[in-house]
């Protein structure tokens, strides 16, 4: 067999799917954004950008300005998609702006909950790297903003969730193993304890669709940044040990490997998939990768977890499609990406 | 662990109450926490307390002052009933009030964390010193007696800056 078995933990790419830093931050001289009318909003949003974009550095001219509410319905929650911007954000796009990096890595929410908020993304395990970029950002906007800080309580913020370092990190997780086993009610419960949250990322209940969880600190206050990041990193490398334990421990199940395989080929000849049946076989063939079944390049299906969302959809093929019709471009565009790569390894039982 | 409300669904979501001073706890799945409105806090960015924060600070009695911020005018009691606080001076305002909440959402309440650009120089001092015999300690620990020796005299030095500015104070 030729496919890659992961058991490397300096590449954990076959568990962590992405990595999130997000900074909470708000202007000293302003009411928080729950006390703000729409006028004063866009006062803040003016001056944060032009905090960016005026900025003295580098990056500066890499930013662009969206003012929310020029968007279209389906430009804006294709950004939520893409994991850009909350949900929130969009539920009310007045006097709302977002400054966004040319490759799309780093985002910064004008008057979400808080009048700023910096958020770096990354593909696969990066903490350190999206910390150290949010932190920079952070840095060169503190001097022209003079952001709200409290000795005591350090970064000021709307919600007192979020005092302290105002820093969320958070890992994106493809967990079809333990989920598969049933174990994920009692980590998440283990890991509150731990100041730490485990929760699905699409859809509700106690199975999230696609496999895809959310591990992130939940603690803010009395923690350094870099303590809060190596306690998500620990846990998160535990998660990695447990998953690949109970794929080992799953890798001659005939019945987890005839939904890996028959979830390839309702992809491959499939003519209408729907989003959430799409998000499901996606994540099985996702298992049968991170498995050794085929080869298929892991970032391809990072992307296609992106591009198959209604809105996202929509937003690339330029116009409003019927609910009928984006399955019928899901199924072609998921066929097309799974078909530039090789054809899958037969993988028999070894007892067979 | 099953609903303990409708005890059918998986639990996923951990509740913890405080009314009249006691501490109640609840198991629930996603479809009963959002029926008794315990939902919104799984939306897309972090962990949302909101409601929760909200819900702490009704049980503790709302105090009977009528003191407001006199930056953005919140009382004490809107800022309790929403979980939201309304501007950076609301923290000096009502810094005891929230005090108590603040400590059972963090477990702490103090920042040791990144100093913004407006912090005195005595505070990146004091944290600057903190970092340093963290460092210290590792060091030893890790018998690298060269490196412990130059974070002692860097703490000695900070030490020293501190006397001095306090003296200049």
């Amino acid at each position: 067999m030729s496919a890659k078995k992961y058991t490397d933990l300096t590449d954990v790419n076959d568990v962590v799917i992405s990595t999130r830093i997000r900074f909470a931050r708000n202007l000293r001289e302003y009411p928080f954004p729950c006390r703000l009318s729409d006028e004063k909003k866009r006062k803040v949003a003016s001056i944060v950008k032009e905090a960016v974009l005026e900025g003295h550095s580098a990056i500066s001219d890499r930013f662009r300005y969206i003012q929310m509410s020029e968007l279209t319905q389906e430009e804006a929650v294709s950004l939520v998609e893409r994991h850009l911007v909350s949900p929130e954000f969009i539920s009310d796009r007045q006097g709302r702006g977002l400054l966004l990096l040319d490759d799309e890595s780093v985002s910064i929410m004008i008057n979400e909950e808080d009048h700023v908020r910096i958020q770096v993304l990354a593909q696969g395990m990066k903490l350190d790297e999206a910390y150290e970029l949010a932190d920079k950002i952070d840095t060169l906007l503190d001097e022209s903003l003079n952001f709200a800080f409290n000795e005591k309580l350090g970064y000021l913020t709307q919600c007192p969730t979020n005092i302290g370092t105002g820093m969320r990190a958070s890992l994106m997780l493809h967990l079809p193993a333990l989920q598969e086993s049933g174990a994920m009610g009692k980590i998440s419960a283990s890991l509150s304890k731990l100041g730490i949250v485990l929760r699905g990322l699409y859809g509700e209940g106690s199975e999230p669709s696609g496999a895809v969880y959310q591990l992130s600190n939940q603690v803010t206050l009395g923690i350094t940044e870099r303590e809060a990041i190596k306690n998500l990193n620990d846990i998160a490398m535990q998660l990695v040990q447990q998953e690949r334990n109970a794929r080992d421990a799953m890798s001659e199940s005939i019945n987890v490997l005839d939904e890996i395989y028959r979830s390839y080929g309702i992809l491959m000849y499939a003519k209408l998939v729907s989003n959430s049946e799409c998000m499901k076989l996606l994540s099985n063939v996702r298992f049968g990768v991170e498995m050794g079944c085929f080869e298929i390049d892991i970032e391809t299906l990072n992307r296609l977890l992106i591009e198959i969302q209604p809105a996202t959809l929509m937003k690339n093929i330029g116009k409003k499609l019927s609910p009928a019709e984006r399955d019928h471009i899901r199924a072609e565009l998921v066929k097309t990406a799974l078909s530039q790569k090789k054809i899958p390894t037969s993988r028999r039982l070894e007892n067979n | 662990m099953l609903c303990q409300s409708c005890e059918k669904k998986q639990a996923t979501t951990h509740i913890k109450t405080i009314m009249n001073g006691e501490l109640k706890e609840y198991r629930l799945c996603s479809d009963c926490a959002k029926k008794y409105g315990y939902g919104s806090f799984l939306g897309d960015f972090g962990f949302d307390l909101d409601k929760l924060f909200g819900s702490f600070m009704e049980g503790i009695g709302a105090p009977k002052t009528r003191k407001r911020c006199q930056c953005c005018g919140s009382s004490f009691e809107d800022i309790a009933r929403s979980g939201k606080v309304g501007c950076a001076e609301c923290y000096d305002t009502f810094y005891d009030e929230l005090l108590p909440s603040v400590r059972r959402i963090h477990g702490r309440t103090s920042h040791t964390g990144k100093l913004a650009h407006s912090a005195g120089t005595g505070v990146k001092i004091k944290n600057e010193i903190a970092k340093c015999r963290t460092e210290l300690e590792q060091a030893i620990k890790a018998q690298e007696f060269e490196k412990a020796a130059e974070l002692r005299d860097r703490i000695r030095e900070l030490e020293k800056s501190m006397g001095d500015q306090s003296t200049a104070d």
